[in-house]
């Protein structure tokens, strides 16, 4: 009896055993199936999401840390479909609040797809409409009122500039992509974005990590002068007013590193308003002219013939030259502004009386070799390679090009069939006020990250001219602005310029009515600080550079000595002997 | 008589009531030891969940910190632009000096201080680049890794 009963125990142990081990080994089989990998990959896919982090993009600031470009919060409205419950005072509430219409927001309530649990009403809504919303909210809240209930707002930064149209053309603008277009934004748009980083967020608490630090993109610091920038432009809108100019450009830099401490052009825009973009410019050469739009520059360019031509010592300051009133170069005669004959003069009468006979000579006398290797060295026909987006290069033709004539030797020689952006005759200009060396010209001044500072070193773009030449060019030039009484000259300080008044050239040859004026000029004389381009485009009042560009610069001389803490010739010499 | 005491102790070891207490008792162990450590995972596993999410949140306020630090930087300038302060500069009787007007005073030693946000130039944003382990590991998790490192440290 005992026996059978633990043979019994022992079928029914087996039995269960049996049961178990099935029971564990179809356990083991399903875990490893292959739809189990299935189930596992489908149940990765819902313990968490993937969440973009953007970081902030970087500021810009002037050179003395006033912002320039910034980050301001702005909302995303939007609504959670299942919480509403009265879609029709929702539609009309938001439609009044954000300026939509009650069809726009009612189709957005009620006919989005099934699936969706929130729908985006409206994005980059300001923080005083979002505030009073929430208040709405609170209101009907305290009165148990559910109009509202699932309306919710997600902030985030949007770009900002709080100086408006002030150095528009020099900024750039971000558009809500978060894409930089034209100046700084787009040079730098790599640089001021940051990296987004994507991280995965469980929804298991216990895997719960920290979200690691998504740095902000790099603050950049300009060259740029704020208060100056200002001046700049109103002066530059004044002289457009005044002169009847259809559109100008009026740049300032340091002669001595190139640093651009203002960069005016016109017209400027609102960047919080960058919509306004196509209104505005017919295409994007036109948003930054002093870089973008190749000219001919007209009588600014005979400085550059006259350095060449003293630095190979084929004339001197008090070479004389016999002006008859015309030239025959190439076959062609070339003639005066007034085409008036000058008679004696020196290289000092020549640059005074910007004549055109006596440039056309001096090329002549050095050769074509000499005068084009010159014309390249100072950079003509290359990118300065300054640190905003939409540089143009311009053109100066040579021997052996197709357009290339005889008659360009002399004609170039003053600035006629050659063309360059105002930058780079700044550019090419500089090595004369900079004791031979050309600086390269650049707007950016420091970049902050991670909380270091990087400086950005100033570059030199080679020596066209000895340093004697230079000085003796400079000497010459500040002489021929006190002979001629100029309206560019500014009391106590000595300053030196030249003045350009160029035809504009046509399908039909040059225009006889319209003239580009431009001014080229510096100051101190003795210590350059800070070197001043202007150009005119077809002033009306007058055609002339003497009349309408040697004023304005006088204008942004004497702002620039206040600005830049330069003191009168006579107190700065008195200072520095102390 | 040392015969018969010794019979009735080992009787007495062997008695079915006092074998099955044996087990009992050694199986309540196992189940209390294993309570035990389940208890201990527990508190481990909650104290660490819990510190995740507070992480979480703390980061999350940084950056509306941030981001609202931002805000305000940009509604500063807002308040402090060129337009604005030369308007307010008029209204003041405030007028732009000429270079006539001008004093230059030669002061030994002095230089230019350098703006603000240059000087700035710190890192202000906290970094603790990684939790210690033992804020973030479970308890399996750190018998997982004593074992595969042989209990190395």
């Amino acid at each position: 009896m005992r026996q059978q009963y633990a043979i019994r125990s022992l079928i029914i142990i087996s039995g269960f055993v049996l049961i178990g081990l099935a029971v564990i080994i179809q356990i083991v089989r399903i875990q490893n199936s292959e739809q189990a990998m299935i189930f596992l990959s489908q149940g990765d896919r819902y313990s968490g999401e993937f969440q973009m982090f953007y970081p902030e993009r970087g500021e810009i600031y002037d050179r003395n840390g006033h912002l320039l470009a910034g980050n301001r919060t702005v909302y995303e409205v939007g609504v959670s479909l299942g919480e509403v419950e009265n879609p029709d005072s929702m539609a009309y509430i938001l439609g009044t609040y954000l300026g939509l219409t009650y069809e726009e927001v009612y189709n957005k309530l009620t006919g989005s797809p099934e699936s969706w649990e929130y729908v985006v009403i409206q994005d980059y809504v300001g923080t005083e409409t979002v505030e009073a919303l929430k208040d709405l909210i609170q209101q009907l809240s305290d009165a148990e009122d559910p109009r509202l209930n699932g309306l919710a707002f997600k902030p985030h930064l949007q770009r900002s500039y709080p100086e408006k149209d002030l150095a528009s053309n020099v900024l750039g603008f971000v558009t809500r992509d978060g894409r930089g277009y034209f100046g700084i934004e787009e040079k730098y748009n790599d640089l001021l974005a940051g990296n987004p980083v994507q991280i995965w967020i469980p929804r298991d608490p216990n895997k719960a990590s920290e979200i690691p630090r998504v740095p902000n993109g790099t603050t950049l610091v300009l060259t740029l002068n704020r208060d100056l920038q200002a001046k700049v432009e109103s002066i530059l809108e004044k002289a457009l007013s005044d002169y009847g100019a259809q559109n100008g450009t009026i740049l300032v830099m340091d002669p001595r590193n190139g640093e651009v401490l203002a960069m005016a052009a016109t017209p400027r825009m609102d960047l919080n308003n960058y919509s306004n973009y196509f209104s505005l410019y017919d295409n994007g050469s036109q948003y930054n002219r002093a870089i973008g739009m190749a000219y001919e520059p007209g009588s600014v360019l005979k400085v550059l013939t006259m350095a060449a031509a003293l630095d190979t010592g084929t004339v001197r300051p008090d070479t004389t030259f016999i002006d008859t009133g015309s030239i025959e170069v190439g076959g062609i005669t070339i003639q005066n502004w007034n085409r008036d004959s000058w008679g004696q003069q020196n290289m000092i009468g020549c640059l005074q009386h910007s004549l055109n006979v006596c440039l056309a000579w001096i090329s002549s006398e050095m050769g074509v070799q000499s005068f084009y290797g010159y014309m390249d060295r100072f950079g003509l026909g290359h990118a300065t390679g300054i640190d905003l987006a939409g540089e143009a290069i311009g053109r100066l033709k040579v021997p052996g090009d197709g357009d290339w004539y005889p008659v360009d030797l002399g004609t170039n020689a003053f600035g006629q069939g050659v063309s360059v952006t105002p930058l780079q005759m700044l550019m090419s200009v500089s090595a004369i006020a900079n004791d031979g060396k050309m600086v390269t010209p650049h707007v950016l001044y420091a970049m902050l990250r991670d909380g270091h500072q990087y400086n950005v070193p100033s570059q030199y773009a080679g020596s066209p001219i000895s340093a004697e030449t230079a000085r003796t060019l400079n000497e010459m030039l500040a002489i021929s602005l006190e002979q001629e009484s100029s309206l560019a000259l500014l009391p106590g300080y000595r300053l030196a310029g030249k003045t350009g008044t160029a035809q504009i050239p046509t399908d039909y040859g040059y225009d006889s009515t319209h003239t580009n004026v431009s001014f080229v000029g510096w100051g101190p004389v003795d210590d350059p600080q800070f070197m001043v381009y202007i150009w005119l485009q077809t002033p009306t009042t007058s055609i002339w550079s003497s009349e309408t560009a040697a004023p304005v610069f006088s204008q942004v001389a004497e702002q620039a000595v206040i600005l830049l803490n330069i003191p009168p010739d006579i107190v700065r010499n008195q200072l520095t002997s102390k | 008589m040392q015969g018969q005491a010794t019979q009735i102790i080992h009787a007495y070891k062997q008695a079915p009531w006092r074998v099955q207490r044996q087990w009992i008792a050694a199986f309540l162990l196992v189940v209390i030891g294993g309570a035990m450590i389940a208890a201990l995972y527990l508190d481990v596993t909650a104290r660490a969940a819990v510190a995740g999410r507070e992480i979480q949140e703390l980061r999350l306020e940084i950056t509306t910190i941030q981001r609202e630090n931002a805000d305000l930087e940009t509604r500063l300038a807002d308040l402090t632009s060129t337009e604005v302060m030369q308007q307010r500069a008029i209204e003041r009787g405030y007028r732009p000096v000429r270079p006539g007007e001008l004093d230059y005073v030669a002061v030994p030693g002095f230089a230019k201080p350098e703006p603000d946000i240059l000087l700035a130039a710190e890192d202000t944003t906290p970094h603790v680049e990684t939790h210690p382990a033992e804020y973030t590991q479970s308890l399996l998790e750190w018998f997982d890794e004593q074992i595969k490192s042989g209990g190395a440290r």
